[in-house]
């Protein structure tokens, strides 16, 4: 119960300042990257008319995630679809690998949402200023009315938070009640349906709602 | 005065806090039951046996969370923790809390998918059998707060303190208690009134039950994270609490966990109708099927942000650095910070998820307008943010500024 | 621990503080949630209003907002003034 606590991690100065990394954050994000490269390798080998199973479910994925980019955005290039649909992928993965043994989410790591949030952020108001222009791009904030703008700001802001903190809480909810649920009975019968629910299911569903929101972000600052 | 009594007394009044609020739901939810089982029975004098089987099949499950609030009622009035040391008496008390609160949402909102499902079931007597497994599956998801609830419960009572003085520790304690009680009432009320629209969407259109049935588990999936922030909170609080420090640390833990606990209600409920509207919505028109999930999961989204800042709060409460002197203003207000963040999210949580259920009621209307009316809902829900953002502002005023 | 009544004083001006804003918000919050409710089901039954409609929802929110507006400024005041 002692290792709710701690978090591994390696520790190196560089030119006087202190860089923390977290170890176990960045191996497994190394190994959710080398799924994805291998699937991606594997699934576009031989482009046939009629597809292999992981070429359909290429397809399957990078179809899904087509359509709600242009229902979304309605814009003629897909420009910003690389981008969605990397980060559901990268999320999917991640949340469910907690369900493996020795190996856990990446997304359990504050770090990682939040930069992907940051990211996300970025991108959204680069849109924005990039499509609107600048002065109309401030004067939005002042909608509806000019006393709005400090909320309209700390709105966006909390934009960032909520969503980064969603999937951080619920990743690291699920393990931690999953490591008391079986410290508790002695780890017999439930905890591979918590695995299930949490890993699997609530992950998955996380996961879409990260990227929905992302793209909805990006959606309400172009137009 | 020596420990033991300390821990006894605080054991008895952590009995009468699980059983006095742990009755509360259960009884509301099975009478909900009853009381429609008996209207849907007048409906239909022939289907009264079936109707009195499910419905006392309903009440049994509602009846769960009453079950294991009389069990950790028992455990606390019977068993010795005297030998825990001191903090078992705040432990108690924080058991008693937990549990007695955490069965309150679960037994209403069970009580209202059986309500619904015998209702449903009047209108439409064939789906009888189909229907009564929907409506366990509804019933037996939204339980899950009061199962979290049981966890931290047990966690606290049988948990070993020797050694540890009394303060701050046992303000952790209560803290957890508070922030796992209050924090499952939302989501289990809110789980139970999604579950009861799948059952009447079932009732409506009986080939929809698939699309209903996964509508209503992600809806209700989504619907547990606030409770699932709690119980994080209560976990953190309980393994990681301070063992030693001033008044300023005992008042930052009990904000910590009001802040949580208070703040999932409103985002619980919130979400529980939105999932609630979007099922009646595919139940009259299946063709929005498809773009209500996406559409829902956004509005559920969305909705959770005033609970996020209350998670937020609460883990800069605990991890935050209390070096200062312990003056009476000083923990004052950080215990008025988890005030502030606690009870300013119930609101605006709430009401998002009034907006959210009614975009959906009006993407079921004009399956086309998606865009403009997710728009719309997003603008609404922002505005109505701005109480919580005040509130989020207090908070950090009262913890850095004062 | 001996508490001076100035010391008491603020500390109870914060808890006030805190219990104004925490209380405060439920109201506006729910209000103003119903109001955008209402009108995206208006938006359902008229999207080609959809101007209009939101419009008159922003009003409203904001003057539903003037409760909480009231609720934070007596919590500055506390915190800050008295």
């Amino acid at each position: 119960m002692e290792e709710i606590g701690s978090v591994p991690q390696w520790v190196f100065n560089i030119a006087g300042h202190q860089m923390v990394l977290n170890k176990e954050t960045l191996i497994m994000t190394w190994i959710v990257m080398a799924f994805w490269v291998l699937f991606a390798l594997l699934a576009t080998k031989t482009t046939k008319l009629v597809p292999n199973p992981l070429q359909s479910a290429a397809e399957l994925l990078v179809g899904t995630w087509d359509d709600l980019v242009k229902d979304s955005l309605d814009l003629s290039d897909r420009r910003y679809f690389p981008f969605i649909c990397t980060i559901f992928l990268l999320f999917w993965i991640s949340d469910m690998l907690g369900v493996i043994p020795f190996l856990s989410e990446p997304t359990k790591d504050i770090n990682t949402t939040l930069s992907l949030g940051v990211m996300g952020f970025i991108v959204a108001h680069y849109s924005g200023i990039k499509f609107k222009g600048f002065k109309r791009y401030l004067k939005d904030y002042c909608e509806p009315i000019f006393f709005m703008m400090p909320l309209n700001i700390i709105g966006e802001l909390a934009k960032v938070i909520s969503i980064s903190f969603r999937l951080f809480g619920n990743m690291m909810g699920g393990s931690i009640i999953i490591l008391v649920v079986s410290y508790l009975i002695y780890s017999l019968v439930l905890p591979p349906v918590l695995y299930a629910f949490f890993g699997l299911f609530i992950g998955t569903i996380q996961a879409f709602v990260f990227t929905m929101l992302t793209l909805v972000y990006i959606s309400v600052q172009i137009k | 005065m020596d420990a033991e009594f300390i821990v006894k007394a605080g054991q008895y009044i952590g009995a009468g806090l699980c059983m006095g609020f742990g009755a509360i739901g259960a009884a509301v939810g099975e009478g909900l039951t009853g009381g429609w089982a008996n209207r849907s029975i007048s409906r239909r004098l022939e289907m009264a046996s079936p109707f009195t089987r499910t419905m006392l099949v309903g009440q049994a499950v509602a009846e769960t969370s009453a079950i294991f609030a009389l069990m950790v009622a028992v455990l606390l009035l019977f068993t010795d923790l005297s030998g825990n040391g001191i903090c078992a008496s705040a432990a108690a008390i924080g058991a008693g809390l937990a549990m007695g609160l955490g069965a309150f949402g679960s037994g209403i909102g069970a009580g209202y998918s059986s309500l619904e499902a015998i209702w449903g079931a009047s209108r439409q007597p064939l789906v009888g059998g189909q229907m009564t497994t929907t409506m366990l599956v509804g019933q037996a998801v939204c339980q899950t707060p009061a199962i979290f609830a049981l966890v931290i419960s047990f966690l606290l009572i049988f948990g070993n303190y020797s050694g540890i003085p009394a303060w701050p520790y046992s303000a952790a304690l209560i803290g957890a208690g508070f922030a796992m009680g209050f924090g499952a009432i939302g989501s289990g009320w809110g789980g139970g009134q999604a579950g009861g629209a799948a059952c009447e969407g079932f009732a409506r259109q009986p080939r929809l039950k698939g699309a209903l049935t996964t509508l209503m588990l992600v809806g209700q999936a989504v619907a547990q994270t606030p409770a699932i922030f709690a119980l994080l909170i209560a976990l953190m609080l309980i393994a990681m609490g301070p063992k030693e420090g001033n008044l300023l640390v005992s008042c930052a833990m009990l904000g910590a966990g009001i802040s949580i606990g208070l703040g999932a209600i409103g985002s619980g409920m919130g979400n529980g109708i939105t999932s609630e509207s979007a099922c009646k919505a595919v139940s009259r028109e299946s063709s929005v099927t498809r773009p209500m999930m996406t559409f829902m999961l956004v509005g559920q989204a969305v909705g959770q942000t005033p609970v996020i800042f209350s998670l937020m709060i609460s883990l800069m409460l605990i991890f935050g650095n209390y070096a200062g002197p312990p003056t009476l203003p000083g923990a004052m207000a950080l215990l008025a910070a988890g005030i502030s963040m606690g009870f300013g999210a119930i609101g605006p949580g709430y009401g998002n998820g009034i907006t959210a259920a009614k975009a959906c009621e009006a993407l079921g209307m004009q399956p086309d307008k998606t865009g403009l009316i997710m728009r719309t809902m997003l603008i609404a829900q922002a505005v109505a943010q701005s109480t919580a953002i005040y509130a989020l502002v207090i908070a950090f005023v009262l913890m850095f500024v004062v | 621990m001996d508490i001076s009544g100035a010391d008491l004083i603020r500390a109870a001006c914060f808890l006030g503080a805190g219990i104004a804003m925490g209380l405060g918000a439920i109201g506006p919050g729910v209000g103003e949630g119903f109001v955008g409710g209402k009108a995206c089901e208006a938006i359902g039954r008229n999207p080609d209003e959809a101007g209009l409609l939101t419009r008159t929802m922003l009003v409203a929110q904001a003057v539903s907002e003037s409760t909480g507006i009231y609720s934070l400024v007596v919590a500055l005041l506390l915190i800050f003034v008295v």
